[in-house]
């Protein structure tokens, strides 16, 4: 047989064309290797949203343009129609449902004003309105330090990033009234860059730190918790306000009363019973630990932010609210029950729970007017001094209970623990103060005042309601619409600076 | 041996010819190799799904699998080539494999991503494999495709239309999804000199 060899010596064209075909399959081979680069580089793009977010920037419409699904489920938390059994998303006067916490918070500014919060989408409007913060006229006026907007608005991540965050709790909440302006958002929970969540605020990795946990190895459904645990806590405010979660010695309320004691704070005096009080926040992530969802693997998220579909669209609803609104998305994606059993079930526990809570809320009302009327007939601080341990602590657990959110049903038995641990103390304390009466000499009954209306309570404790009205209401018009004013000019500044494909991704600190 | 050297010899060109011959020889080689890597050409003898999303027309799939409960437990392969032997299944793969190569290489991808015949009936015995067990005693459970096309029932998911890639799928109705498309074929140190 002949080789190619030798007919192309035969046939010189022959070689010629073996040259040419060949050179043509190299160059083929090229373009195939090129669309593959091509394809590979274009998947680069496929699923990457090209935002040019600043990762400081505060504003839900700014991050909404690029997650319109998202922004507009968001948008939806202000309406605030719905109102279950007992919590819901309407504001309502709970001094007025229920005046025995004007006496409980005597002293302190609840006793004034306590408003069931509207959700995220009203954060700043709620301060802005509440007679708690007072009306401070000037920056640097009022009691309330800045502190109190940490939470409340991903503008405090920006002031934090300008101020440090030492800096930015010593100053006065008014001193930032025209910075803090937008509401709980996007900001408050995702990583610019790739949406990822994240923790913008630092006392949570601060707490876990102390604790001796490494937050950063959290999980993503963890952090579909954590992000709420942000804010969702009992936390107070130590040295120079600065922002503390008390968990160092455990998340019950004898865990956190041990703390505080520990440490010798106190919120308040109260002015009846003068027992040195502690304000609960809301533990609302620390009952929760203790509740069965949360032991079983379920987040937050999963039940007030359920997944949604629209089109080929799965994603997260981001109108967070109660799972009562929601049942079908929120429950039965686990538990195949009518949504009437469902719901029965969930109003079954925040029942008796409820019950529980108020026999200990009607023991603490009497406590601090009994030891109000004691001190009185002239009862000495030696013998009050158990009796007042005992008002503070039964009273901490009651405020556990009644400050966090939705625990009745997260968390129905640890709470009806926490409950009865502090009738225990309260009787206990009441006993006591019976002893000091009797041994001042008084045997008869406690003549109580009636404290029966929200009017008649803060009356008893020396609120003048309608002056505090009437600051509000010069507050509001004077005031806040400057704040307003000024924000405004910024985000036009900010907006002005984004158009510069210079400044993208990074257009809030030039100001 | 004898032979191969038989077709060696057959090969070699005259003197002349070697050197423009060896320089061809070593482009093509080399150009081979280069598409042999920057194609992943590996990872199509695994059973990852990362793998289906090496072509990111794919990616709808892909992040449609996964937020599904099929996740879980089957993989894009589990479903979608033969089970029963694994020499059908790598000619099916490699059969399939070429088609989508040859659409995607010369990007005439349709919107709407819809299977074919072969594929359906694949698919339409692996739902089969999985579930027979609950299905035992549902008929419905045991229609083969080749009673489909007799009309003599319906596919699975001529019902579970949403099984378990959801109702709506086209290349981009999936934006901003997490999904695991190959990174730039450009080497890290070329990047970084080219990023400034």
């Amino acid at each position: 047989m002949k080789t190619i060899g030798n007919r192309i010596q035969e046939k010189p064209w022959l070689g010629w064309v073996l040259f040419f075909s060949t050179m043509i399959i190299v160059f083929l081979l090229g373009m195939l290797t090129y669309t593959i680069i091509e394809n590979r580089t274009a998947g680069q793009f496929a699923f990457v949203s090209t935002n040019t977010l600043d990762p400081l920037d505060p504003r839900a419409e700014a991050w909404g343009r690029y997650f319109p699904r998202q922004f507009n489920t968001y948008d939806q938390m202000a309406d605030t129609t719905f109102r279950s059994k007992y919590l819901g998303s309407q504001r309502r006067d709970l001094l007025a449902d229920n005046p025995k916490l004007v006496i409980l918070f005597a002293g302190f500014a609840f006793s004034r004003d306590y408003n069931l919060s509207r959700g995220h989408y009203y954060s700043v409007k709620d301060v802005q309105q509440s007679l708690r913060i007072g009306s401070p006229m000037e920056k640097g006026d009022g009691v309330m330090p800045a502190t109190c907007w940490t939470c409340k608005s991903p503008d405090v991540v920006r002031l934090m990033d300008e101020h440090g965050v030492d800096e930015f709790y010593k100053k006065k909440l008014s001193d930032f009234g025209d910075e803090v302006v937008n509401p709980i958002n996007c900001a408050s929970c995702h990583n610019a860059e790739d949406m990822s969540l994240t923790l913008p605020l630092p006392t949570l990795a601060e707490t876990f730190k102390r604790m001796g946990k490494d937050i950063s190895t959290a999980t993503h459904q963890e952090m579909r918790s954590l992000t709420c645990a942000q804010c969702h806590v009992e936390y107070y405010f130590g040295k120079d306000n600065y922002l503390i979660f008390p968990w160092d010695e455990g998340m019950t309320a004898e865990d956190m009363g041990r703390y505080f004691d520990k440490i010798g704070f106190a919120d308040w005096i109260h002015p009846l019973s003068k027992a040195p009080m502690i304000k609960a926040q809301h533990p609302d992530y620390e009952v929760f630990t203790t509740g069965i969802h949360y032991q079983r693997g379920v987040s937050c998220s999963d039940c007030h932010m359920p997944y949604k579909t629209q089109g080929g669209m799965k994603f997260t609803d981001h109108q967070i609210q109660s799972p009562l609104n929601n049942i079908a998305a929120a429950c039965q994606t686990c538990h195949r029950q009518s949504e009437a059993e469902l719901i029965r079930n969930v109003y079954d526990r925040q029942d008796m729970v409820y019950e529980v809570r108020t026999r200990l809320e009607d023991i603490l009302v009497k406590l601090h007017l009994e030891a109000e009327f004691a001190w009185k007939l002239g009862a000495t601080e030696d013998q009050m001094r158990e009796a007042l341990h005992l008002i503070r602590h039964a009273q901490w657990h009651w405020d556990y209970v009644a400050a966090t959110h939705g625990g009745s049903f997260h968390a129905p038995l640890e709470l009806t623990r926490t409950l009865g641990s502090g009738i225990d103390m309260a009787h206990e304390a009441r006993h006591k103060i019976a002893r000091v009466l009797v041994q001042l000499g008084h045997t008869g009954p406690v003549p109580y005042p009636d404290v029966s209306t929200k009017r008649l309570a803060q009356e008893y404790i020396g609120i003048d309601l309608d002056k505090w009205k009437a600051d509000k209401a010069v507050f509001m018009e004077k005031v806040v619409p400057e704040w307003l004013r000024v924000a405004e000019e910024r985000h036009r500044n900010w907006d002005e600076l984004k158009r510069d494909p210079a400044n993208a991704g990074d257009y809030i600190r030039r100001r | 041996m004898k032979r191969l050297l038989k077709i060696l010899q057959f090969l070699t060109p005259p003197p002349n010819w070697r050197v423009p011959v060896i320089i061809l020889a070593g482009m093509f080689v080399g150009i081979s190799v280069y598409a042999f890597i920057v194609s992943n050409a590996v990872s199509y003898m695994s059973d990852d799904p990362a793998t289906c999303v090496n072509c990111h027309v794919m990616g709808t799939q892909y992040a449609t699998w996964f937020h599904s409960s099929h996740r879980e437990h089957a993989t894009c392969n589990d479903c979608h080539v033969p089970q029963d032997n694994i020499f059908k299944q790598y000619y099916f793969k490699a059969q399939d494999g070429i088609r989508h190569a040859t659409i995607f290489t010369l990007d005439t991808t349709p919107e709407h991503i819809v299977m074919h015949e072969a594929g359906q009936r694949v698919v339409q015995a692996n739902c089969q494999r999985c579930h027979d067990h609950t299905n035992q005693f549902v008929t419905s459970g045991h229609v083969s495709f080749d009673h489909v096309q007799k009309g003599e029932g319906r596919l699975c998911w001529d019902c579970h239309r949403d099984v378990p890639h959801g109702t709506v799928r086209s290349t981009g109705s999936v934006p901003n999804a997490r999904v695991p498309v190959p990174q730039s074929p450009m080497p890290q140190w070329l990047q970084n000199i080219t990023k400034q």
